[in-house]
């Protein structure tokens, strides 16, 4: 049943191009986002059905944890959201398919451009709320 | 049919040509992904920077989230209403992409296993419909499902 798990990652890290390697990254990183979506929507919802469970589901967000997964959870989304654009619009404009290659190397230097003051901003607010409401 | 030669140790797997009806749903989910994608960029950036980096996800507060819904009991704003419709349409189309995704992910893997591929879909697509009726349900019929619990807050 894993064998088809393992000859994907090894071939995966085998294969030449950055093609290949984006590719595994969009899915790993869209597994990623597609778990957090599915509890996400579950705990905001409690808001108008189960209030206190609602609660006890933000208390959760506001431990290091959380926050620690949560900026991996904006690296996930950013990447996923840019290199998803490249697939898009590579995919629907046939005329720029000879420039594959330098879309690859925009696709990682978007993403880290984008991901960059996001996760300072998050580390600082994290940071700076533990520091003052210390850790629950 | 000319007879293969497979050198040992490669996998070799019988591809089934795809039926008609199939090849018509999986272009329009081909294309579906691209464009759901490019609306979820600017619909889910969007709330991830609002709501997780700019407010932050530690001044998010339930008093707040029960404000922009309108979910407090009170007659429903036309600024609420526009929340509720980002919300709602941000919703449906990551949960539809969400599933498609995951399907491409699963087929990859146990599509030479059609039992456990559809079990695996079964359960996926159930529960992805139970959270998002959910999810709209608390949306647009929440004041009436939070009821006298959020007035005593």
């Amino acid at each position: 049943m894993l064998n088809p798990l393992i000859t994907t990652a090894r071939e995966s890290l085998r294969y030449k191009g950055s093609g290949q390697i984006l590719w595994l990254l969009h899915r790993i990183t869209g597994l990623g986002v597609v778990i957090f979506l599915g509890t996400h929507i579950f705990g905001m919802s409690m808001a108008a059905f189960n209030p206190p469970l609602h609660d006890a589901m933000l208390a959760v967000y506001k431990t290091p944890l959380f926050s620690v997964g949560e900026i991996l959870l904006a690296a996930c989304l950013i990447f996923h959201a840019v290199n998803g654009t490249r697939i898009a619009i590579l995919e629907l404009r046939p005329s720029l398919w000879d420039k594959q290659e330098v879309a690859t190397r925009w696709s990682v230097i978007i993403t880290l451009i984008l991901l960059a003051p996001t996760i300072a901003i998050m580390a600082f607010k994290s940071i700076s709320y533990y520091v003052t409401h210390g850790v629950k | 049919m000319s007879s293969t030669t497979v050198t040992p140790g490669r996998t070799v797997r019988k591809v089934q040509p795809i039926p008609q009806t199939r090849n018509r749903f999986e272009l329009g989910m081909w294309l579906f992904m691209r464009y759901s994608g490019l609306a979820l960029v600017f619909l889910a950036l969007s709330h991830f920077w609002m709501q997780h980096v700019l407010i932050g996800t530690h001044e998010i507060e339930f008093a707040g989230t029960q404000l922009r819904w309108g979910i407090t009991g009170q007659p429903v704003t036309v600024e609420q209403v526009i929340w509720r419709a980002y919300y709602a349409v941000m919703l449906v189309l990551a949960v539809a992409h969400g599933i498609n995704g995951v399907r491409q992910v699963a087929y990859d893997y146990f599509g030479h296993r059609p039992a456990v591929y559809k079990g695996l879909m079964y359960v996926v697509v159930g529960i992805a419909a139970l959270i998002s009726l959910g999810g709209i349900a608390a949306l647009f019929m929440g004041a009436a499902a939070s009821g006298g619990e959020a007035a005593l807050r």
